[in-house]
């Protein structure tokens, strides 16, 4: 061939800076029409913000975008959309009250007018059943599961012409099912002429699925596009993580942190550890349902000391308000809850927590941390909270010893004083770590704690979750990642539609966790 | 019985054409507490136009300005100075409260109340008994329907709602959700004009300090009330306007023997037990969280 095909996408040393902060340091990456690449690094790599920019979601500060050998104009949607360059988002972009037919015609450009609910339905029927998205188009948004979501979303890109889709890590909500379909999916869009480019965390999957990957490591292009053929999982796994890391983590901890291979948590799992009375026995709890989220159905649980109890299961079945069942922050209408053996079921959350109740909870900005608090604030929550409200506090002792905790944690502050806003992601959940993980707490729930964080810091996390247990602390994990649920729990006990659908032990098998994930007839105790 | 009809299309018509403004802003993701004083200004507007100009049409475009601007105003301190939403509703109310009032006070050089020689022309004796309505009152369900096609039927209508539910989602197919605001107030200060002027020159002619007298609250109630839906929030305002006629109605037939201030406040406490209903339906868990987004801009 003299004339190779013009790349579908193309960046030229794209840099993008967030006021001090350089989230991608003169990316240069071409990617070959019709073709399924695979982009892949660790949390805060620049992975997103490397599909926002094709998007035209955001402006970086210099370089350009190709699409297709043309130069677009960066910074705008429009115009990204109007070349053909559509984006997934990781967490969907729906607005939840729309209805099916709604959300296709929102993105829709080219003709409108005035349209009727019927021939909205009609105009969008064809387009989702050519994607082999079954659904009924007068459903709304919120009331669909989420791999439906999925489906709407990407098909939602494609209303137009799409020639280049980017999804952002669509594999982070589904369960191993779900992820197959979605592969399928993407397989037959490569044979429609569509270049994918996939937005991954995970080596197997970058390995089922892709035809080159490129590799991102703080904000900077590592390597690639490399044809899927030449590489190794091991390779990959030392590009993503980086040599100076590599050599802190043992081969079995890298392997689970990017997921090389099939997670089978052959390390994990020692329930004999775990003796003594129950830390937390629910029994029977049912919630009353409210606006939050979906309401427990009869859940039994029993976690005893110096075990690590998984949550599995797809976003949105039941976990957070497993959670807030445990905390007091939801109303049970049948059911009652232990804690080291006392009845909470009506206490109160102070009360919960003066017994040993600690909480590394989901929104680590939220209701983790007041963000505009100095750290010595936010570390002291706890203390001040259990003491009487008209106990006297000395500001310079609590300081002293909030950095003396927080040093212990490793993390890097300036000072107390600061603002816990100013911290990085891993620095922020270890100030919540120092807080939440002390010697008086017996059982710990750690929701989602390594969401968003880079290697090092998941690394620092389940060994801290570890240490903890191994101190007889009993813990709850809830995670959407398997390699980590597989990784560092005993048990792990997989929800589905607020109900208990599924305990397994180590060695832990994914098809059997998976099938438990999505299918209510797979009730089964391994 | 018409005179009951006849008195609630009165007191509704205003009330409507400013709970729809809220509407629209609403669904973009804008509490608009400032209708209060959009609706004052328009009316204000509206007076001191047919003094200066003799004429309605040229009254009324007046008013549309103004509010048009003022609306504009509360954009660019919402939206570019990144302004709290509720406060500066609130401040421009008070700003519209009180700059009529100076108005008034400047151009006729008392505090006084302005009489218009003529106001919106009437619908006339070929509608009976309802022509003593104005033109504005006839147009009010045209224009309700307008409204609804536009916000429900509609490309721009879905925008407009993504850009209030899920700006991040708007702006992922190229909606711009700040420029979206700007459009939905800019609507929004059309119809509170027009409110306006229907309040002043309606079946009135002339315009007195505060003669709002919180109906741009009772309107923002109605958005509540009617779920920011169009027509849900119409019916809203006139369920507010029929209970204030009947308060009226009750005055004349038992005269004293129920207090008077009890039977005014009706339709404000009609507005109460509107939004508390409206809360006990819902939750009120969607508005909270629309305005949570439009912070995180």
């Amino acid at each position: 061939m003299s004339n190779p095909p013009k790349p579908a996408l193309e960046c030229r040393d794209v840099t993008v800076k967030f006021g001090d902060v350089t989230a991608l340091s003169d990316v240069a990456v071409s990617f070959a029409p019709g073709q399924i690449h695979a982009v892949v690094g660790q949390n805060g790599a620049g992975k997103t913000t490397f599909a926002r920019v094709a998007a035209g979601l955001v402006q970086p500060t210099a370089g350009a975008v190709d699409v297709m050998g043309e130069e677009i104009r960066t910074g705008h949607v429009s115009q990204s959309r109007a070349a053909g360059v559509e984006l997934v988002h990781q967490s969907f972009a729906l607005p939840p009250s729309f209805t099916v037919a709604e959300t296709m015609e929102f993105g829709a450009t080219g003709k409108g007018g005035i349209y009727s609910r019927r021939g909205l339905a009609e105009k969008w029927r064809t387009h989702l059943a050519g994607l082999d998205v079954q659904v009924d188009l007068n459903r709304r948004i919120r009331d669909l599961p989420i791999e439906t979501q999925q489906g709407i979303e990407i098909a939602r890109a494609l209303v137009m012409d799409a020639r280049v889709l980017i999804l952002d890590e669509p594999t982070a909500v589904l369960s191993p099912s779900g992820i197959d379909m979605l592969f399928a999916r993407v397989r037959r869009l490569k044979q429609r002429g569509v270049t994918v480019i996939l937005i991954l965390h995970k080596i197997r999957e970058v390995l089922g699925i892709a035809d080159t990957v490129t590799v991102l490591r703080g904000g900077r292009k590592v390597e690639g596009p490399l044809p899927i053929a030449e590489v190794s999982a091991e390779r990959l796994a030392n590009l993503i993580v980086g040599d100076a890391i590599a050599k802190t983590l043992d081969r079995h901890e890298r392997d689970a942190l990017v997921g090389t291979k099939s997670p089978v948590g052959e390390g994990a799992g020692h329930p004999e550890n775990a003796t003594g009375p129950s830390v937390l026995s629910m029994t029977a709890v049912s919630t009353r349902p409210d606006s939050e989220g979906i309401a427990l159905d009869g859940i039994d649980l029993d976690i005893r000391p110096g075990e690590i109890v998984g949550i599995a299961g797809v976003e949105g079945n039941g976990q957070k308000t497993l959670v807030r069942a445990i905390s007091a922050l939801a109303d049970l209408a049948s059911g009652s809850i232990r804690l080291a053996g006392q009845d909470v079921t009506g206490a109160p959350l102070a009360a919960r927590r003066a017994i040993g109740l600690r909480i590394i909870p989901f929104e680590r900005n939220v209701e983790g941390l007041s963000l505009t608090s100095s750290l010595w604030q936010n570390w002291s929550a706890r203390e001040l909270l259990q003491g009487s409200l008209l106990k006297v506090i000395r500001p310079s002792a609590v300081r002293e010893a909030c950095d003396r905790s927080l040093r212990e944690w490793s993390v890097h502050y300036h000072n107390s004083m600061q603002k816990a806003g100013s911290l990085s992601g891993g620095n922020a959940q270890k100030v919540i770590l120092a807080r939440e993980v002390d010697s008086d707490a017996r059982l710990i729930i750690a929701a989602q704690p390594t969401r968003g964080l880079d290697i090092g810091a998941t690394a620092f996390v389940w060994q801290a979750l570890r240490q903890a247990r191994d101190r007889g602390a009993a813990i709850l994990l809830i995670s959407s990642d398997l390699d980590e649920l597989f990784d560092i729990s005993d048990r792990v006990v997989v929800m589905l539609s607020g109900r208990v659908n599924g305990e397994f032990r180590a060695p832990f098998d994914i098809a059997s966790v998976g099938a438990a994930m999505t299918d209510a007839a797979a009730r089964t105790s391994a | 019985m018409n005179e009951i009809i006849i008195a609630i299309l009165r007191s509704g018509t205003p009330l409507i054409y400013v709970t729809l403004a809220g509407v629209i802003a609403q669904r973009a993701g804008v509490w608009n507490l400032g209708l209060e004083g959009l609706m004052i200004i328009g009316a204000c507007a509206t007076i001191v136009g047919i003094m200066l100009t003799n004429s309605i049409l040229a009254a009324i475009l007046i008013a549309i300005l103004m509010c048009v601007l003022a609306s504009v105003l509360l954009w660019f301190v919402i939206d570019r100075l990144k302004a709290n939403p509720i406060i500066a509703g609130l401040g421009l109310t008070g700003l519209g409260v009180g700059g009529t009032a100076l108005a008034v006070q400047s151009i006729f050089g008392s505090q006084a109340s302005v009489t218009a020689p003529f106001g919106i022309p009437k619908l006339g004796p070929a509608f009976g008994a309802y022509g003593v309505l104005s033109i504005s009152v006839a147009a009010m369900p045209f224009v309700v329907f307008g409204i609804w096609v536009l916000l429900r039927r509609t490309r721009f209508g879905l925008r407009l709602a993504a850009c209030g539910e899920h700006p991040f989602a708007a702006r992922s197919v190229g909606a711009n959700p700040s420029r979206m605001r700007l459009v939905a107030l800019s609507i929004g200060g059309v119809l509170c004009a027009i409110g306006g002027a229907e309040l002043a020159a309606g079946s009135l002619q002339f315009f007195a300090q505060g003669m709002t007298a919180g109906r741009g609250f009772m309107a923002f109630a109605a958005v509540i009330f009617g779920a920011s839906h169009p027509v849900g929030a119409t019916s809203a305002a006139l369920f507010f306007a029929v209970v204030g006629a009947l308060g009226i109605r009750a005055q004349l037939m038992f005269g004293d023997k129920i207090p008077h201030d009890l039977l005014q406040a009706l339709p404000y406490l009609a507005t109460v037990f509107g939004v508390w209903l409206s809360g006990k339906l819902r939750g009120g868990a969607k508005a909270a969280s629309s305005f949570a987004e439009l912070k995180d801009q």
